[in-house]
This record gives structure tokens, sequence and C-alpha cells, in this order.
């Protein structure tokens, strides 16, 4: 009953979308016929949310049947505690892993515990978000862009902050929410982000304000959904617009400073359990497909054949500010020790 | 050791092991087997948790572990705030557990068997999912009881806020007070009600008397109930992770997963852990001191009538307060739970145009790991219960027929993980069995075995009191007809006590399904469990699904539930032996 039920609603989500075997690439076409083989594929997803990454899971299994995708959808550091504890025991369990906080990468390259592999589909994506290693052990495959949102109902148009530093005024005391550095990656870019731009005061001045701390970046979205806050800080824009279009009164708000946009990318472990049918998702994740699945979501397309999603701000348009790897690898553990010194937890 | 277990009647030339090995009585060879179990599933993880505890990574001797582990305020910090929030939540479930076990053992309140549904419901449901409930109710702006209380007082203060300390005791309380009920209400069974009425005769009124007589008799429960829910409170690890970040207080557990994250400091959690361990000895050697030297016998030879207390008016005073606790506890966190998991924006509360099933169709048909993980959860808890009885039932037969000498060394150690905290558990199993030569990390056996271990006592009190229930002379009978041992069991033992371990599977597979604090330390990709996605989804932002799913491991508990009451009898959850 489990099963068929699967495997109705697989072939059911299949049909419109299999690519026929004569339809594929030729690098696709052998890869898919080694990733057959393996069977399936465990991707430590980071990056989109869980909502996203079922998405993508399943789109991916629609377009290559027979290489089942296993989504582990957890915050960014929490995943990469997961590798960390992998690696540890000497496990191999995950063929991809997918984290925002880009720094993760250049950590792991150096510990020699990437697979080298280019995704020929990295040549197609939008210009500056190819090789993103020159070396080739990781590549991008997810752009996430980080602004603030209101509660439409608790706090009008015309008096919600529009910088970064707004949210520091006494006047938003116990109403902001905001993630955690320690489980989230994409936070931890930020709080390096802000540190680099106004020192760690910022931080003080923020929790005077006694912000309510998720763990997700994603968190501050259900706090003002609820209207338990007015204000979220640094959240995603392609969750808060999905939230936006679901009926939930929500407003974005693009910071005058510039909107955190973090370029992340994804790399197989040295000794991936299946190695063929993550070399198959590298490609899957650089082809327009990854970029069609999330983008009835909201999600924000990488790859230059899909339209952005409706209503969203071409990237184009905005003023986009980010640390660099170097800053985010040195920068991310240490802003998550000071911020709990700070906030305490 | 081996030679101490030749029996006596067997009189042969001691040659050799060839000879010795024959004079092994099948008994001892089971024992052996035992004893390397409960090694593997108790001892080992505990003493390489110790040993890694003074290790460098490279296993150099270093008291280094230790200052790091206590060198900073902030893990010093929560670890009072573990102490504290254990007292706290230990005093309330105290407060509100003690009355209603008095009311429905002792009085004529009415209801009382709505009583034991709500105890029982608010015992079945995941803490963690309480906790989103509440979320839901007492979040300062927008939870229910709030938003009903400003609309009724006009007031602009909120009138409970989750997130705080007191906020996140009190719901911890809310789902552990059961324990303390059902320690007291079995206690209270027993006092018979010549000892009020003596009370009664010199004088003293109905409240003199249970202040005086009936509670002090049942000291012993009471204390006993406070040292569980306080363990059980410093060894949770989803209420503080989901209330706690928010409400910013850090707690041993919530620090211990900090410890785990990149690079993994193993040796560091180890280190910290140490202390817990000693509190939770030491709370359980105070008990036995403050009890030691008074009398507490309420059970005697001579009958003992056992009245109703009739409380006139009052029985609808404690009525409400047990239907209050019932409402709180269970009531409305399930119903807010219900009406988010059946919304399309929770925020958007209860109407028409925003009822949809679109979540549970979501996790049901779409989601990759939902029906996994229910899987996962029913065959992971089935095998945990199942090893953990028959265990536990070979080493209650072995100490309840005193078949061997060493038998009580194997209960001793089947009892042992009650009184340690999951998580460490976990890590000890972590330390032990994760890397090579085992390599069990992120199989299903690993989190197998750690339920079976984790939940061991209960299955051997189950079996032990099961045990003690048959008499050996029935065995004897068969055994004098020229039965083995293994044909009186099968034919006699078995039979007798199948009822009552069927209850004791039940629970076991029923609190193992729930389980969070231990398995999420020890889950692999494809051994998720249902707790530990339910931990994963609410981080996720989208409560109306993380609610459904709740909503779904609720229907699957209680389809359990009630196959429990059909097969083992109603009270099997909640009786005590």
């Amino acid at each position: 009953m489990l099963i068929s039920r699967r495997t109705i609603a697989a072939l059911a989500a299949a049909m419109p979308f299999a690519a026929r075997a004569q339809d594929l690439p030729a690098h696709e076409r052998t890869l898919h016929e080694a990733a057959r083989r393996e069977g399936e594929l465990t991707w430590y997803s980071g990056q989109y949310s869980a909502e996203h990454s079922e998405a993508v899971g399943r789109a991916f299994t629609a377009r290559f049947p027979g290489v089942r995708c296993n989504v582990v959808r957890s915050t960014s550091q929490v995943a990469f505690q997961r590798l960390s504890q992998d690696m540890r025991a000497g496990a191999a369990q995950c063929d991809v892993f997918s984290s925002t906080d880009f720094g993760h990468y250049s950590l792991l390259k150096r510990e020699n515990r990437l697979m080298q592999y280019r995704p020929e589909n990295d040549a197609g994506l939008l210009p500056n978000l190819r090789r993103a290693d020159p070396d080739g052990y990781y590549h991008t495959s997810f752009i996430g862009l980080y602004v603030m949102a209101h509660n439409t109902r608790r706090v009008p148009e015309a008096d919600a902050p529009k910088k970064w530093t707004d949210v520091l005024d006494p006047k938003w005391r116990n109403q902001l929410a905001v993630g955690h550095p320690g489980f989230s990656g994409a936070i931890g870019i930020w709080a390096v982000q802000m540190r680099k731009m106004y020192t760690w005061d910022y931080f003080t001045r923020l929790e005077r304000n006694r912000p309510m701390i998720g763990r997700s970046s994603l968190d501050p979205i259900t706090a003002l959904n609820a209207g338990e806050r007015s204000v979220g800080i640094a959240v995603p824009s392609s969750s808060t617009s999905l939230s936006i279009s679901r009926g939930n009164p929500l407003r974005l708000i693009y910071p005058e400073e510039g909107v955190l946009a973090t370029v992340s990318p994804s790399a197989i472990p040295r000794n991936a359990p299946h190695p063929n049918a993550a070399k198959l998702f590298m490609e899957f994740t650089t082809s327009r497909f990854l970029s069609d699945a999330i983008r009835p979501l909201f999600g924000d397309p990488i790859h230059p054949a899909t339209e952005p999603a409706p209503g969203a701000r071409p990237v184009s348009e905005l003023t986009l500010i980010a640390p660099t790897q170097a800053e985010a690898e040195r920068g991310v553990p240490e802003v998550r020790e000071a911020w709990r010194d700070t906030f305490g937890v | 050791m081996a030679s101490d277990q030749v029996l006596p009647r067997t009189v042969t030339a001691r040659t050799g092991w060839a000879a010795r090995l024959r004079n092994l009585e099948p008994i001892m060879a089971l024992w052996l087997c035992l004893a390397l179990a409960l090694a593997f599933l108790v001892a080992f993880p505990l003493i390489k948790l110790l040993i890694v505890s003074f290790e460098t990574r490279d296993g150099v001797f270093t008291l280094q572990n230790y200052a790091t582990a206590y060198g900073r305020q902030r893990y010093l910090d929560a670890l009072f705030n573990s102490l504290k929030l254990g007292l706290l939540s230990a005093s309330i479930a105290t407060v509100i557990a003690v009355p209603m076990a008095w009311a429905v053992s002792r009085t004529d309140m009415p209801g009382k068997g709505f009583c034991w549904a709500m105890v029982m419901a608010a015992f079945v449901l995941p803490p963690y999912l309480g906790a989103i409930g509440w979320i839901l109710l007492a979040g300062p702006n927008s939870g229910f009881l709030n938003v009903a209380w400003r609309f009724v007082t006009g007031a602009e203060d909120p009138l409970v806020n989750i997130y705080t300390f007191t906020g996140l005791a009190t719901v911890i309380a809310l789902h552990s007070f059961p324990l303390v009920f059902l320690f007291v209400k079995s206690a209270l069974d027993l006092i018979s009600s010549e000892m009020e009425d003596a009370a009664n005769i010199l004088g003293a009124g109905t409240i003199a008397t249970m202040r005086r007589v009936t509670l002090p008799l049942a000291g012993p429960a009471i204390m006993g109930g406070f040292i569980i829910v306080f363990l059980e409170t410093i060894a949770l690890f989803g209420t503080p992770a989901i209330i706690g970040i928010p409400a910013r207080i850090n707690v041993v557990t919530t620090q211990l997963w900090q410890f785990f994250e990149h690079p993994v400091r193993m040796e560091v959690a180890a280190a910290y852990a140490m202390p817990l361990l000693l509190i939770t000895v030491a709370m359980i050697g105070a008990q036995k001191l403050l009890l030691a030297r008074k009398g507490f016998v309420s059970q005697t030879g001579k009958g003992g009538e056992r009245r109703e207390i009739k409380l006139g008016p009052w029985r609808w005073v404690m009525f409400a307060w047990c239907g209050g606790v019932g409402l709180f506890a269970v009531l409305l966190p399930v119903m807010v739970l219900i009406q988010a998991s059946f919304a399309k924006a929770w925020g958007r509360g209860l109407s028409l145009d925003n009822l949809t099933l679109r979540n549970y169709r979501l996790l049901l048909f779409e989601h990759d790991m939902a029906l996994t993980s229910v899987w996962n959860t029913i065959w992971f808890s089935a095998a945990a219960a199942t090893i953990a009885l028959i265990i536990a039932l070979l080493v209650a037969y072995m100490v309840v027929r005193k078949l061997s000498r060493f038998g009580d060394a194997l209960g001793f150690l089947a009892m042992a993980p009650f009184v340690i905290p999951g998580i460490i558990m976990a890590i000890g199993f972590y330390a032990a069995y994760a890397s090579p030569p085992f390599a069990m990390y992120g199989t299903a056996a690993l989190i197998i075995l750690a339920f079976a271990a984790r939940f061991l006592p209960i299955a051997y009190a189950n079996a032990n009191a099961a045990m003690r229930s048959v008499h050996p002379e029935m065995e004897e009978a068969v055994r004098i007809l020229g039965g083995g041992r293994l044909k009186a069991i099968r034919f006699v033992t078995a039979p007798l006590v199948k009822r009552a371990l069927l209850g004791g599977w039940l629970i076991v597979f029923i609190v193992a399904t729930r389980e969070l604090s231990a398995a999420v330390f020890l889950v692999g990709p494809r051994t998720r469990t249902m707790s530990v996605l339910l931990y994963d989804l609410s981080e996720a932002g989208n409560f109306e699904v993380l609610a459904a799913f709740g909503g779904i491991l609720l229907v699957i508990t209680m389809v359990f539930v009630a196959v429990g009451m059909k097969l083992a009898g109603r009270d099997f959850m909640l009786r005590r032996s």
C-alpha cells in the first residue's frame, strides 16, 4: 500500500517531465545509466527551504527515472554538523552537500574532503555564477537574497524600517525576529557582513531590542505570519514571497545599503557512496531544470533560460552585498561564538 | 567465574575444560549471553564515554576536555539553568498531579474516567508537540490565549508568555505530571481508610487528615515522582530547543548539541555530560537516605477497607482542577495543532477560506521523507521493544527464580539506564559504536539498540512484575512430571504472563515512537525518525506542515494505544505493580 501509492505518485509526477533517454544530452545520458545502477543519492540540503528542496528532489527523479533523491533538509550548520559527524565516524552517507555558508567549501576543500568534478552544465549558468571554484571542487547551486520583511497589519508601510540599521532604533524593542548563526548558514553570512559594515556594536545594540531568535532564517516568517513579531531581519526573499502568495500579510523590504546575496555552491564528498548519481545531480542543479523547479515557489533561478519568479525584482536592479569566501570561512565561527556571548543562546 | 556455576549435583572428575563445559548448565550459558548483551547495551557505552572524556582525539590522556567544558561562564550558566529548570518543572508537576491523584484515588470526585483519559493523553503526547501547541497558544502577541485575553479585558500586556523560564518549565511540567500522578495514585490506592479514620476520630477534619496522614504516607511516592520529572526535564532536548532558543535560555542539552558542531568535540561533550550523571546518582542516593529511617508501611496483612472520602460540593472543585489540567495539557494544545494543520496560513485564524488539506497531501504524497520516517519510527520502535522485552524477560526470570548467584547483577544493569539521561546514552552510543570497528553510524541497528537500551528499565520493571505473579510451584509441577525448564516456560509461564508482557511491549513501543533526544544524535539520512523529522520541520518556517505531521504522529500513536487497550486492558499504560 505504502509503496504502491508512492510509486503511483512518482509515476504521475514523472509523466509530463520525464525525458526520454534520447532527449538527454550525451554526458547526462552516460551518467544517467551509471546512476541508475546506484539507484539513489542522498542530498544534505541546507540551501533551499524544505518545500523547495522537496520540489527539487521530485523534479530530479522525474527527469532521471530510476534515480531516487533522498532529501535531508535542515539548516546549513546542522547539515554541516551531520556531515562532520559522518566524517568523524568514518561513515560515508552524503552524496551531495549544499550549504548557504560558502565558507564551508574552502574548509572542506583544504581538508581534502571533496571530489573534483565540474559539471558540463556549469558553463550554461548565469555568467557571474560559473566556475565557483577554479579547481572544480564545488560549483554554484543556489542564490539566496536576504532582505527584511514586515507584517503589514502591525506596521504600516510608511513606518517600516528601510535600512539594516533602522532596526536598532529602540522603538522596535520586542518587535523583531531573526534566525541564529549557529543553525542558519545565511544568518552567519549576514552577521559577518553586518560586522564588516558596522562592527559588532550592531549586535550589541540589536540585543537591546530583544529580538526573538529562531534557528533558521525562515523562522521569522512564521513569527511574522502569526503577528507574533512585526519585522523580520535577514529573511529569504523567496520563501517570504511564497508566504505572501498564500495570503499572509507580509511585505518585503529591500534594505537601502543592499540586499545580502549568498551565492552558494554544492559539492560531492570524496567518499560519496553514489558518485555517479551525485554527478548527475550536479548536472541537474546547473541545468535549467533546477531553476524551473524552484521558480513556481518563488525561488531565484540561477540559469538564464528560466525567467525570474513573478513579481520578483530582477537581481540586476539590486545592490548586492556579501562577504568574500575567505571572510566567511574565518568569520562565521567567530560571529557564532560572539552571538552566543551577546544573546546568551 | 564459570566454574563457580557448576551445580553441586554434578559430581564428575574435574579434568580440564572439556569436562567443565559439559557440566555447564544451560542457565550459565544464558547468563553469559545476557551479561554480554547488557554489557553491550549499557555498560560499554558508559565506560567509553568516561574514557573519552579524559582523552584527546588521538587517545592521549588529558584533563583539557574538562577545562574546556567548564571554562566558560556560558557553559556553566547552561548547567545551572538545567538544574533550575528541573526543580521548577518537577515542583509544578507535583503541584498539578498530587491533588489529581488524591482526588482520583481517595474521593468521590465525578468524572474519574475523563481524568484518566487526560492523564493518559498527556503521557502519550510527545513533549515537543505540546511545546509547539503552546507556542500557538501562548505566544505573547499572537497566542490564542493572549489574543482572547486582550479582546476580553482590553489589556495591553499578555496574560501568559511562553518564551520565559516559567513558561518553559510549565510546558514541560504539563507533559511530565503523569509520572507523578502514577506514582502517587498507586501509593494512595494502598492506604486503607482506617488510618484516616483514626485521625478523624481524634478530631482531625478532611484537610488535616490529608495533610498529616495521607500525604505523608504517600511521601516516598511523591518524592519518587518528583525525582523522575526532574531527571526527565534535565535530559529533555526538544522543548528547550523549540521554546528555549527564542526565550534565550540555554540548557545542558542544547549546549551538548553545540559541542557536536564542526569540528565535532565529542570528548568535550563527554566531559560536559559527566555532572549530569553525577547529579542523577546523587538524587537517587538522597532519596534513599531521606527515606531510609522512616516507616511508610501502609499495607498490612489485616485487610483494611478503602472507602471514598465524601467531598460534598468540594468534589466539583476537584473536578474543575482535573478538568483544567486536562484542558491545558491536552485539549487546548491539540486543538490549536489540529487547526493549524488544516490551515493555509495559521495566522489567518479560523475561517472557511483558510481551510485546506494541502499540508496533509504534501506530507502523505509529495514529501520524500515523511512516509519513510513514519515507517522507520514504527519498525525501529517495534524492534527495540522486542529486544528490550526479550532481554528483560530473561533477566527477570533469572532474578525472580534465583537461577544464578549473579542474577542480581544483571537486574542492576537492566535498571541502570533508568537513571541515565537519554541524551548521554546517545552520546555514549556515538562514542562507542559510531566509528570502526563497529561502524554503526547511520544504520538502523544503532538506533534500535539505543532505544532498546534506553527503555530497558521499563521493560524490565514490567517483566519482573509479571514473573513475580507466577508462583514457581506451577513450573515445578511440570518438572516433576518430567518436563524440562523450557517446556515449563513454554506451556505454563509464557501463557500466564503473556498479557502483562504485551502491555509492557506497547509502552516501550509508544515511548520509543516519540523519542527525540537520543535519536537526534544518532540518525543518518536514511534512518530518520518522525521525531527528528518533526524537529527539522520545526525550523522550516512552516508551522502548518509541521502541525500536520504532528497530527499524523498523533493518529499513529492513538491507533497503537487503542490496540493496547483492546489487547492488554484499558489501563495498560498506567498500571504500576
